[in-house]
């Protein structure tokens, strides 16, 4: 029997960096990585917090992804308010943690 | 044939505040609920099927609110309740919506399971969809698979093959469209079918080594999904990459990748300087000319002409903080085009190219995202670590965020770069950028092979958008959130710092010399200054104009230009300073402090400029993020880093000239 899960979770830990390369890793069709992908994650084994770049001078509180003070490079998720594409770091959860 | 039961369990009625006549739900006929993921399309499905017959309202004791209305299943076969129940992953309860979901098919205290359960499915999303009938068919019940969104399937090359499907799956299937209202007729049927039909056993589950492992019982559906959806039932088309994944095959690969990158960031600092040279000196030519001739003579006018209060605002603000406004059009053009590569998705890529060489050497892939922020203001970027789970993570990025070269940095680059190589400013600007990398990696490296051993790399992986095409509206927001930023710096602390410098510039040292009339050279700023130039000696800018431009650059990186040009400014009150002759007056400087070693000295200054403390606000938000020793520890490590490779870059350069 296949693991999935465990076979995307060990393709991450292997290097791959996209889901194109994972799917050329396991041999999983892409649909079933793009759902592991999102299970893992609602399982807390990924998480996904976002890359904001280039941020401007004034800080936090006059970028577009910021919320006042809060960084959005910081959020738990994409915001709302961040209107450009939006790159979604996926990280390990540390253990235990 | 009726389906109509005596003795029918139903699920109990939700309380109701509905859109329609509670009556026209059936009492007592069989229960049917509609599940799925969200946007599956069941609440389109749920309204095409009951019309107006509909309630809706919270299901009792929860919050949840399910729809409720009545399905006349065909002509012979009566109606049944359906249950519109709100849309879910699975059964894990993650929110009260898939808590209410769990507990009622699991037997909580919510009343009987439903009659029968359609799961609506997304075709184009079969194994995300399909998620939770696997986990339905580890209980016998009676389950109809209803597949939607098959068109769009098919616009992504993926078929589906619904006999087999339901073969593999063990229960019916039927394909619907519930926008254009098909496949109604052969859900009733399947549906009726199954009613009367006798309960299904429940699918038999794999081995899975620890049942209490969440991730082996997932897992262990997931290879049944695969194993169902893998057995024909579902075929994608051979040719399945995007134009992003055809793309990104090359932009992300391991050595085009990099160098593609290098060859974008050059082509956008190449631009950047090149197309904002003439709009520069047009600008500096109208703050130095008609701007300062206009201030003077309007305090000539009211009779301040040659007092201090000229000096300030001619010398002062004018001559300083103009000098910094002339770089707006640069700001502009390179905040336009970092915005058109962020809007394409190409900077995703790049912070993966980045980070793909960070991670080589060793260093925690998370950290690498407060390091990308830290290339746009080093202030953010330390928030940032906040992202940090660990301590010492937190820390080291923290200690590391200063040496990536925030764009306030730019100004001094682009103003040193075209004095001293006007035909490469772009390249050097560029490589500047290389250098605050390397900066990076290699004060990183001796932190974790020093202070940090202990600190081990964490896996990361960059999820990437699409590409698209770059929204002008967006572009342009984007440009002026970020130059409003660059013009508040100026307006607020490089104001204050200017002020600052044209004190200290005031005060004569000696006597002879009233307040305001001193000459530069003659001032406390000046005397200051020299005391510290000794300092920068060996690497070849131990002069007291530069000396002093650094000393005022850790308020922010700005104010090393305003420094500069109200020190030369002041040292020639009868005209305004152009940037043509800032730059004269720079490069005597320079070649007066390297004994003629131009070029090195100017290599040397840059490195320096770039790896000293950035500004006060980064200190601030170091001391708040990761306390006062830590900061001051960091203070000393770019001081230190600093002037030793500076100074090594200086007698190198020398040598080598």
């Amino acid at each position: 029997m296949t693991s999935p899960l465990r076979s995307v979770l060990a393709a991450f830990a292997d290097g791959a960096r996209s889901r194109v390369e994972v799917c050329a890793r396991t041999g999983l069709r892409r649909d079933v990585v793009d759902a592991a992908v999102e299970r893992l994650v609602r399982m807390d084994r990924l998480v996904a917090s976002e890359l904001a770049v280039g941020c401007p001078d004034g800080g936090c509180g006059s970028c577009a992804s910021g919320a006042g003070d809060a960084p959005g490079c910081g959020a738990a998720g994409p915001s709302g308010r961040r209107t450009g594409p939006v790159l979604v770091a996926l990280s390990f959860r540390r253990p235990g943690g | 044939m009726t389906l109509f039961r005596p003795g029918v369990r139903a699920a109990p009625a939700p309380s109701c505040h509905g859109d329609g006549p509670a009556a026209a739900v059936v009492s007592g006929a069989p229960v049917v609920a509609l599940a799925g993921a969200p946007n599956a399309g069941k609440s389109t499905l749920f309204n095409g099927l009951t019309g107006g017959s509909r309630v809706v309202g919270n299901w009792p004791g929860t919050t949840v609110e399910v729809g409720r209305g009545s399905w006349q299943l065909g002509v012979d076969d009566g109606a049944v309740q359906i249950l519109d129940l709100p849309g879910a992953y699975g059964l894990d309860g993650a929110s009260p919506d898939e808590a209410l979901i769990r507990d009622l098919f699991t037997g909580g205290d919510l009343g009987p399971v439903p009659d029968l359960t359609v799961v609506v499915a997304d075709a184009a999303h079969l194994t995300r969809s399909l998620y939770l009938a696997a986990e339905l068919r580890e209980a016998p019940q009676r389950l109809v698979v209803a597949l939607t969104m098959v068109d769009v399937a098919a616009r992504r090359g993926v078929t589906v093959d619904p006999g087999r499907l339901a073969t593999a799956l063990g229960v019916p299937v039927v394909v619907l469209d519930p926008r254009r209202r098909e496949g109604r007729e052969a859900l009733a049927r399947a549906v009726a079918d199954s009613l009367v039909a006798p309960l299904p056993a429940a699918r038999v589950a794999g081995p899975v080594d620890d049942p209490t492992d969440e991730l082996a019982v997932a897992d262990e559906r997931f290879a049944w999904l695969d194993a169902v959806l893998g057995a024909g039932a579902v075929t994608e088309a051979p040719v399945g990459r995007t134009v992003t994944d055809r793309v990104d095959r090359w932009v992300t690969a391991p050595v085009v990748g990099p160098l593609l990158f290098l060859a974008v960031m050059w082509a956008v600092f190449q631009a950047t300087t090149t197309l904002a040279a003439p709009l520069q000196d047009a600008l500096g030519g109208l703050v130095s000319g008609p701007v300062t001739a206009a201030g003077r003579g309007l305090l000539g006018l009211i009779g301040l002409g040659g007092t201090w209060v000229a000096g300030l605002l001619l010398d002062g603000l004018v001559a300083g903080v103009g000098m910094l406004l002339t770089f707006v059009p640069l700001m502009a053009i390179m905040f336009a085009l970092l915005a058109l590569l962020e809007d394409s998705g190409y900077l995703a890529r790049a912070a993966l190219v980045t980070d793909r060489v960070m991670r080589s050497i060793g260093l925690p892939g998370r950290a690498f995202l407060p390091l990308v922020v830290g290339f746009g203001c080093n202030v953010p970027a330390i928030s940032a670590t906040r992202i940090l789970p660990d301590a010492r993570h937190r820390v080291m990025t923290a200690l590391l965020v200063p040496f990536t070269s925030c764009s306030a940095r730019l100004t001094v680059y682009v103003l040193v770069a075209s004095t001293f190589f006007p035909q490469v400013a772009g390249t050097v600007v560029f490589g500047m950028y290389l250098t605050s990398i390397l900066f990076v990696v290699g004060v990183g490296l001796l932190l974790r092979r020093t202070l940090w051993r202990a600190v081990g790399p964490e896996p990361l992986v960059l999820d990437m958008p699409a590409y698209q095409r770059p929204t002008l509206q967006l572009v342009a927001a984007v440009t002026w959130v970020r130059l409003r930023g660059f013009l508040r710096t100026a307006g607020g602390i490089v104001v204050a710092t200017v002020t600052l410098v044209w004190l200290l510039q005031a005060v004569p040292v000696h006597g002879g010399a009233a307040f305001g009339q001193v000459p530069p050279e003659e001032s406390l700023f000046a005397a200051l200054a020299r005391a510290i130039a000794p300092v920068f000696s060996p690497a070849g800018f131990g002069e007291w104009h530069t000396a002093g431009a650094l000393v005022v650059g850790f308020v922010a990186k700005e104010a090393v230009l305003t420094s500069w040009a109200q020190t030369y400014a002041a040292a020639d009150p009868t005209a305004g300073l152009a940037p043509d002759q800032l730059q004269a007056h720079v490069h005597a400087a320079f070649g007066l402090s390297s004994g003629g070693a131009v070029t090195a000295a100017a290599l040397a200054f840059l490195v320096f400029l770039l790896a000293y403390t950035p500004c006060v606000a980064t200190v601030a938000i170091q001391r708040r993020e990761i306390g006062l020793r830590w900061t001051l520890f960091g203070i000393a490590l770019q001081l230190t880093v600093a002037w030793t490779v500076a100074v090594a870059v200086f007698q190198l350069g020398r040598l080598i000239a």
